[in-house]
């Protein structure tokens, strides 16, 4: 044991050594646990494929199914993946909770919207709109993410909008302008930043 | 004057003392990303794994993900009460140096 010769200059280094290869762990693990970039940016490309398809495609009736159905799909493969061989903390799950609710309460109330005939109505669009701002919002909260804030203040802002929108084509512009601003590029630049970090330099104290 | 406080051998070993460390900042971690964060080996992680799990400063689980098996690690209460022992007891030979 190296600690009673406080007088010899190694050990006191040593000790100090220690000190620092605590704080390097502890903020390793703290940060490296969630990488959730990539999913933005795929769910706001869906998002695209998915008023292209209605808009330009034929068999409208099976674009949001469709796209719906494979970004769940992938969700569940990379979760899957994700299992074999990661990290579990209570923030990085409290942050899937949020945005795996929110998921669920969008596809109810999409199902229930277009079953009962509300869903072309501006307050329909409003309300999904509102709600991805909302996951967006907590997740910013519970991350301190300034930069999160500003895609959920976007979502919040083009749902406000909606409400007063007249025509289909200024909900589906409001739409794309959210899921451009809110998700695809959100998405790229948290993947910038998730990318620069994985890059940084670790101490490896073996 | 005051008696030095004794560091707890089983902590102070480096890479030890790293593993615990990343085990305050999550749930559960699985012996690969240990592995990868602390640049060991199998053989010595898992080594030192072992006297951690002896001292009852970690638990281990095993599991499946899909059809692999899955080797992971989560801090005990009692790991938690002695690193922060180990930490208090390092403040002191530090002295003002923290």
């Amino acid at each position: 044991m190296a600690h009673s010769d406080q007088g010899d200059g190694a050990t006191r280094d040593d000790l100090l050594q220690r000190v620092a290869l605590m704080e390097t762990m502890i903020a390793e693990g703290r940060r490296t646990t969630t990488r959730y970039g990539w999913m933005f940016l795929m769910w706001g490309l869906l998002y695209f494929v998915g008023m292209g398809w209605t808009m330009l495609l034929p068999m409208p009736n099976l674009a949001w199914p469709v796209c719906i159905s494979v970004g769940i799909a992938v969700v569940i493969v990379k979760s899957w993946q994700k299992r074999a061989g990661a990290t579990e903390n209570l923030r990085s799950r409290s942050v899937e909770a949020v945005w795996e609710g929110m998921g669920i309460a969008a596809v109810l109330f999409t199902v229930g919207g277009v079953l009962s005939g509300h869903g072309g109505q501006p307050i329909f669009m409003a309300a999904i709109l509102c709600m991805v701002g909302m996951a967006h919002g907590i997740s910013a909260l519970i991350l301190r993410w300034g930069m999160q804030g500003v895609a959920a203040a976007v979502w919040w802002g083009c749902g406000v909008a909606a409400c007063f929108a007249t025509t289909p084509k200024e909900m589906v512009g409001l739409f794309l302008t959210a899921s451009f601003f809110g998700m695809v590029l959100f998405g790229l630049y948290a993947m910038v930043l998730e990318r620069r970090h994985a890059a940084a330099p670790v101490q490896h104290h073996a | 004057m005051p008696e030095l406080p004794e560091l707890d051998p089983v902590i102070h070993g480096k890479l030890r003392l790293a593993v615990l460390s990343l085990l305050t900042g999550v749930e559960k971690a699985d012996f690969a990303w240990l592995k990868e964060k602390t640049g060991s080996t199998d053989g010595n992680l898992g080594a030192q794994m072992l006297k951690l799990e002896e001292a009852g400063y970690v638990a281990m689980e095993k599991r499946f993900a899909g059809r692999k098996p899955q080797t992971l690690y989560r801090m005990t209460p009692s790991g938690r009460k002695a690193l922060a022992a180990y930490v208090a007891a390092l403040k002191t030979l530090l002295g003002g140096a923290l």
